[in-house]
């Protein structure tokens, strides 16, 4: 019994075993005419006599973790067949490089580590075949890219590599977009000043309106409770600040968000209404003790735009016409607003 | 076990990005295998691959370049020169191929610009196809560039400067539709000493051509030539020569002079690989043909000949090299057709086949005959000497030849295993 058990074990035995230890420290016995097929594992053995045992086993690179090491003795094992033919050989490896970019990456990289020339070739070339004719829209989703190029970066005209139509009506619309980014700084450094004019005078109206006895407090109260309702507003307040800078003609054919005609409109007599903060400060008569001057805090900064951005809203086309009247009479409007309650002031509008 | 890897279908944002992190390398090698107009545009993908492109280490502009190709040719003409000098300015490191194989580039002076940068750049691989046009001058940048180790160049005209050192490291050459005088041709040869690798075809400007080259060990000429030598070549082991100038043999002229055959062998010991196309053996049977070399080539293993089986001096030729070759195993002999106004040596019969040695031949392809005497001779003669023959395959220049075929059949053969193959002409 025992001879026949061993005439059984005998031609395993003859087989030579080397040891080999990947990334995560696991040792495995890999037959060594396979695990030769690897150059850096062939130089272990021949020039250091590593891998003959556990204790020396040969550490591999540490980008080969043990389930790229079981694929890539698969192709080994394939490979240093000699009998094969090429088309055998060609079959074998479009079926290898079937699987997910990541593990194609994974592999590539743990290939590269061992120096196992062909099969570089090989995932580099399924590689390319993943990225060739593909948008960068698909190839950043295909492998995961981050699409971290800053607005600037990404607006640098393309390199007119091909004479795409497209591209070049791209590269119309990104200079576009990038003159507007550049109102949209210029208008950020001139609205940090304006705003806190603006919220003042807006508190005071406000304040004039609900009534002079409430005090500051009890008007920030009245402004939360519409808080909601504006947090939405505040998006489109923004942007509706920096289409004015524009021509008209310009948002036609731009895809800046949601914009209405309306929108516009407002956005422009918004914008007007800051201008106007040179002429507003020094001659508004308003009760000025429950604001602040400096140090408002930038929530209730927002709270305010909120505010100013509705009661623009609630106030309709027939702002522009009354803003004409404020350019031309100037010192005037201030009169005007302190002459009117809410609702007579809305009433001569109406 | 391997199993297939496929990716979950509600993949989370956090996958991480595997491609942007491979080594430098295996990324340009990735690169390298798309076009290079895609590989460029892999700089939108993201910040760590805005400038990943630009260590590509092969530059190729040739028809893929563009998009649109149904613009007039001007137009497509400027956006390329645009486009070459946007890339080689936006490239960092060093290049290793630079190509250029463009059917609308012509009369282009910016290719001397190209040139002088790539010089500087220590470009080792150079290619220039002009499609089209008049024969493009290279620039004189380009030959004082030490660091060239293949040159390919195609309808170009090649002047040297006097200042000109050769190409020091130079390893191949590859000239085609090119013009260069008698003495810059030689000089170019013999001042690169590393050349192993010469290919011209259809060149003007020079008929003798003296191969004057240590390393050399694969040539491929064809163009209209008077005379071939080679000296110091003792490395060359694959050579392929078609002259494609038939030339009137003057037969009082020649008469004894020496062998062409004789010269030509001299200096090639160890070819390996033959072919003699077009009317290079008629070349060589110029003279008194031995009846074998006087040094066997014992290396050649291969052998192609475009022979006339009307010209008996061919014939002789051709069996010559036959005796003289005694590990011959492949053997390919193309008909030439006769020409009316050119005296040819009328054909002695079977006389030609005397002392015929044994030829170690397997591989044997007849072509383009259709079942003279002297063809089916010649046949009958290769399969009786061949005993380790396995297979002929003979294609007929017409079809319906059935003589040929039924003499065919008919032939003794040395060779047990031998397959003649018919092979019928579509």
């Amino acid at each position: 019994m025992s001879e026949i058990d061993m005439a059984v074990i005998k031609p395993e035995m003859m087989k030579s075993y080397i040891w080999l230890q990947t990334s995560d420290g696991s040792i495995q016995q890999v037959e060594q005419e396979i695990a030769m097929f690897c150059p850096l594992i062939c130089q272990e053995i021949i020039t250091k006599g590593m891998g003959s045992s556990k204790n020396s086993a040969i550490s591999l690179p540490q980008q080969v973790t043990p389930s790229t090491l079981s694929l890539i003795l698969d192709y080994c094992r394939f490979h240093q067949v000699p009998g094969r033919s090429n088309k055998e050989r060609k079959s074998h490896d479009e079926k290898f490089v079937r699987m997910g970019t990541n593990r194609l990456c994974e592999l590539v990289s743990a290939a590269d580590s061992l120096q196992l020339r062909p099969l570089v070739d090989l995932i580099s070339r399924a590689l390319a075949r993943k990225i060739e004719g593909r948008t960068p829209e698909e190839i950043r989703e295909i492998f995961h890219l981050p699409d971290d190029l800053t607005e600037e970066e990404k607006l640098e005209p393309l390199k007119n590599i091909t004479d795409d139509p497209r591209i070049r009506l791209l590269n119309r619309l990104y200079a576009k977009k990038r003159k507007e980014l550049k109102e949209r700084e210029r208008l950020k450094n001139v609205e940090i000043e304006e705003e806190r004019v603006d919220e003042r005078s807006v508190d005071d109206l406000l304040t004039f309106i609900n009534g002079n006895d409430r005090d500051a407090k009890a008007v920030k109260t009245s402004k939360s409770k519409k808080k909601n309702r504006k947090k939405k507003d505040q998006q489109k307040n923004s942007s509706l600040k920096d289409n004015t800078a524009l021509d008209k003609k310009e948002l036609n054919g731009h895809d800046t968000g949601d914009q209405s005609s309306d929108g516009n409109i407002i956005g422009e007599t918004s914008n007007l209404l800051y201008e106007e903060d040179g002429t507003f400060s020094p001659k508004i008569d308003f009760d000025d003790g429950d604001l602040d001057d400096d140090g408002i805090e930038p929530a209730i900064r927002e709270k305010i735009d909120r505010e100013v951005a509705d009661f623009a809203r609630r106030i309709n086309s027939d702002w522009t016409e009354r803003m004409q009247d404020f350019l031309t009479s100037g010192r005037e409007r201030t009169s005007t607003f302190s002459a009117t309650n809410g609702n007579g002031y809305l009433r001569r509008h109406a | 076990m391997r199993r297939e890897q496929v990716q979950p279908a509600c993949l989370s944002d956090f996958e991480p990005d595997r491609l942007s992190c491979l080594p430098g390398h295996v990324i340009d090698q990735i690169l390298s295998h798309l076009p290079l107009r895609e590989a460029v545009r892999t700089s939108v993908l993201s910040s760590k691959w805005r400038y990943k492109w630009a260590t590509l280490p092969n530059l190729v502009f040739d028809n893929q370049c563009h998009s649109v190709a149904s613009q007039d040719h001007s137009d497509i003409k400027n956006k390329l020169l645009r486009i070459i000098d946007h890339v080689l300015l936006l490239h960092a490191g060093a290049i290793n191929k630079f190509k250029l194989s463009h059917r609308d580039l012509i009369g282009v002076t910016d290719i001397d610009r190209w040139s002088l940068h790539l010089t500087r750049r220590s470009v080792k691989e150079f290619v220039l196809e002009i499609w089209k046009g008049q024969r493009y001058k290279i620039p004189s940048c380009l030959f004082a560039c030490q660091s060239l180790v293949h040159l390919e160049l195609f309808n170009c005209w090649l002047k040297p400067p006097s200042t000109f050192q050769g190409f020091k490291n130079l390893k191949s050459l590859d000239l085609q539709h090119v013009t260069l005088a008698q003495d810059v041709f030689e000089n170019l040869i013999s001042s690169c000493p590393m050349l192993e690798r010469l290919t011209l075809m259809n060149f003007d400007g020079f008929a003798n051509l003296n191969i004057d080259a240590p390393n050399l060990q694969f040539f491929d000429i064809g163009g209209k030539f008077e005379d071939i030598s080679f000296e110091n070549t003792f490395q060359l082991s694959v050579v392929s020569i078609g002259l494609y100038l038939n030339f009137e043999t003057n037969q009082n002229r020649l008469r004894g002079s020496s062998s062409n055959l004789l010269k030509f062998f001299v200096h090639l010991p160890h070819v390996r690989r033959l072919e003699v196309q077009s009317y290079f053996l008629k070349y060589l049977a110029i003279g008194a043909v031995p009846l074998k070399l006087p040094r066997p080539c014992i290396d050649l293993s291969y052998l192609s000949i475009r022979m006339n089986f009307n010209d008996s001096k061919e014939i002789s030729t051709a069996l010559c090299l036959l005796r003289s070759s005694p590990n011959l195993q492949e053997l390919e002999v193309l008909a030439r057709p006769d020409e009316q106004n050119v005296l040819i040596h009328p054909y002695c019969g079977e006389d030609e086949y005397c002392s015929c040695p044994i030829m170690q031949l397997r591989h044997v392809r007849i072509d383009g005959v259709s079942g003279t005497k002297p063809e089916l001779d010649f046949i009958s003669f290769l399969l009786l000497y061949s005993p380790v023959l396995e297979r002929m395959t003979v294609k007929p220049v017409s079809s319906g030849v059935t003589e040929l075929m039924k003499e065919l059949l008919r032939f003794r053969r040395a060779s047990g295993r031998a397959e003649i193959i018919y092979q019928e002409s579509p």
